[in-house]
């Protein structure tokens, strides 16, 4: 589904991946872990297509297409999914308002009809609900006064709504008590978990993927993977600190 | 015909944004007439209404109810008011706890020239009215209004200027009295250039006076607010919420100043100036002035311009929003509160829908 090949990039002159390459499978959950400033949130923004980030050499393609040849608008329509480490606070922009309008243009996007409002409501309440995100919360505008559990709540509730091919989720579990931890496991799960989708999640930690069961555990160091192996790997790094494994 | 007419210097300190260098050539030009369909300008609020045609009261297509329309008492010293003052306009006057049968609208529509037009509204005691002003076609629409407020009156009163084409300039001078409340706001998102002027005085306690809207501008566009609210007795409160949205090359300049004389202890003030950027090559002029001389007085402000939040437009973006609809949606919300103060939901909405409209075309 996606392949990335010899990826370098960098900000402000300043390179922060170094020739990474990783191949994602359809049905399949990869893990990318790795110390501060090894480059992750730089891949997901990257994939995305932030602007500031230059892409220098490599490839990346996104089930045959070539990602970095889209506009990030065009990488969503496509089924690609950001969920923020921190999710950015739009004030006067009420979710539900910025959700059907993101949605309906990812559809025009794919050549698919727009959603009506009352179908659209009842997919936006149906996925608030699976999360234990009070729905009337979609009333206020976005991220504006929620709380770090809420936001990412909320970022999941998008990504259930939006229904991606692949999600890459940056620190999705940072700021999370252990119920909210489990909320947001179970919805990458019930989102994600299909052969046709898949997920990859960049974390500090090996305590969300007690909830969501990665196939493979990758390390990034210096802008590289350093290292992959199965779920084991996350232990073991969790044992012994990324400082003996990616050295 | 040669027309004489004595125009402000932008040397005088209120008139330094201004641009009038357009006027002279508008108020020597003639209107071309010719028949002009308003049916699809009323917002249709079942009030009272009056269609104006290059200045010229329309009666067929008007239902006046209680405003008289002809020579409007009154006037003013000020340079572009006083061009109105003392021609035929109309007057809605209301006694003592009177109120308008439903919201008054009052259509101006230009056809090319100049055309100047003086309004009283005068309310008793307890009286209340609404009304909603809009601008359409050319040329030049010079306004006077000039209000009157008894105790405990009120007005909530919304003006759209649309005109595609021209200048539209609006001078307002108000004594709101005792308890009594002036409400009003404004639009401009047309293709006209436009000086709004006004002098709203608090003058019985406990008077409100809230000034406010959304100014858009694009292309080579110019519009220039120059508002003063003057507080000149007790506990009185005023509320200046002002947006100002500029793209392409074009100018917005806000000045607006919040008086509090000596006696006016108490005064509750809020004035808060924004101003959007969507283009480096275009400028936002903003000039918030607070002058109190009372000693208990509570007066916020603030002023800013900047440009859209970039994060935010990514944010957007990964969504799946195209640029475009994430600035016109980010555009939006910037502008959402100035205009929510519109009491009427049907003229909110009517504004509402002319902004968005506006904000649609952006390129």
């Amino acid at each position: 589904m996606l392949t990335i090949s010899d990826l370098h990039a960098e900000i402000d002159g300043k390179a922060i991946l170094n020739g990474l390459s990783l191949a994602v499978g359809a049905g399949e959950v990869h893990a990318i872990m790795g110390p501060n400033g090894a480059g992750k949130s730089t891949l997901g923004y990257v994939l995305a297509g932030r602007p500031g980030y230059e892409v220098t050499a490599g490839s990346v393609a996104f089930n045959g297409a070539d990602l970095l040849d889209m506009a990030p608008h065009e990488r969503a329509a496509a089924g690609l999914f950001l969920g923020f480490q921190y999710p950015v606070e739009i004030p006067g922009v009420s979710n539900l308002q910025f959700l059907r309008e993101a949605l309906n243009a990812q559809r025009r996007g794919r050549g698919e009809e727009p959603l009506s409002g009352a179908a659209f409501l009842k997919l936006a309440r149906g996925q608030a609900d699976a999360l234990g995100f009070d729905p009337e919360m979609l009333k206020r505008p976005v991220n504006v006064g929620f709380s770090g559990g809420e936001k990412k709540r909320a970022e999941m509730v998008q990504m259930g709504i939006m229904g991606p091919k692949l999600a890459i989720l940056d620190e999705t579990d940072s700021g999370l008590d252990i119920d909210a931890l489990r909320a947001v496991g179970d919805g990458i799960n019930r989102i994600m978990r299909a052969p046709d989708k898949a997920v990859l999640l960049i974390t500090h930690y090996q305590r969300l993927l007690d909830y969501v069961r990665p196939d493979h555990v990758h390390v990034l160091a210096g802008g590289r993977i350093v290292r992959s192996g199965g779920p084991e790997l996350a232990l073991e790094l969790e044992r012994e600190g990324y400082g003996a494994i990616a050295a | 015909m040669t027309t004489l007419l004595e125009l402000p210097s932008t040397r005088e300190e209120a008139w330094r944004w201004a641009d009038l260098s357009a006027l002279p050539a508008l108020a020597g030009a003639a209107a071309l007439g010719g028949t002009v369909a308003a049916d699809d300008l009323w917002i249709g609020c079942g009030g009272p209404r009056l269609l104006f045609v290059d200045g010229a009261y329309q009666a067929e297509a008007s239902v006046p109810g209680p405003i008289v329309v002809g020579p409007v008492a009154g006037g003013t010293d000020h340079a572009l008011g006083r061009l109105a003052a003392g021609a035929a306009g109309w007057t809605l006057a209301l006694g003592r706890e009177a109120a308008a049968a439903g919201t008054i609208e009052v259509v101006h529509v230009g056809t090319g020239g100049a055309s100047h037009v003086p309004a009283r509204i005068e309310l008793g005691e307890g009286a209340q009215a609404s009304i909603v002003e809009s601008f359409h076609g050319a040329g030049w629409a010079n306004r006077l209004t000039l209000i009157a407020l008894a105790a405990e009156a009120r007005v909530m009163r919304a003006v759209r200027i649309g005109q595609t084409d021209g200048f539209v300039s609006l001078r307002d001078e108000a004594e709101v009295g005792r308890g009594a409340s002036l409400v009003t706001t404004l639009l401009a998102a047309g293709g006209a250039d436009s000086r709004l002027d006004a002098t709203l005085v608090a003058a019985g306690e406990g008077a409100f006076v809230e000034h406010g809207g959304v100014l858009l501008a694009r292309g080579q566009q110019r519009h220039d607010l120059a508002a003063v609210v003057r507080h000149a007795a007790e506990g009185g409160s005023s509320r200046q919420v002002w947006r100002a949205v500029a793209d392409d090359r074009a100018t917005v300049g806000l000045a607006a100043r919040v008086e509090v004389a000596r006696n006016a202890q108490r005064t509750d003030g809020e004035q808060s100036l924004r101003g959007l950027l969507l283009k480096r090559s275009a400028s936002v002029n903003l000039k918030p002035e607070l002058e109190i001389f009372a000693d208990d007085v509570k007066c916020a402000h603030g002023a800013t311009v900047g440009e859209l939040d970039r994060q935010a437009l990514f944010y957007l973006a990964s969504r799946g929003l195209p640029p475009a609809v994430a600035q016109a949606l980010l555009t939006r919300a910037f502008v959402a509160d100035a205009l929510g103060r519109i009491g009427e939901e049907r003229v909110r909405e009517a504004f509402q829908d002319e902004a968005a409209r506006w904000l649609g075309e952006m390129a």
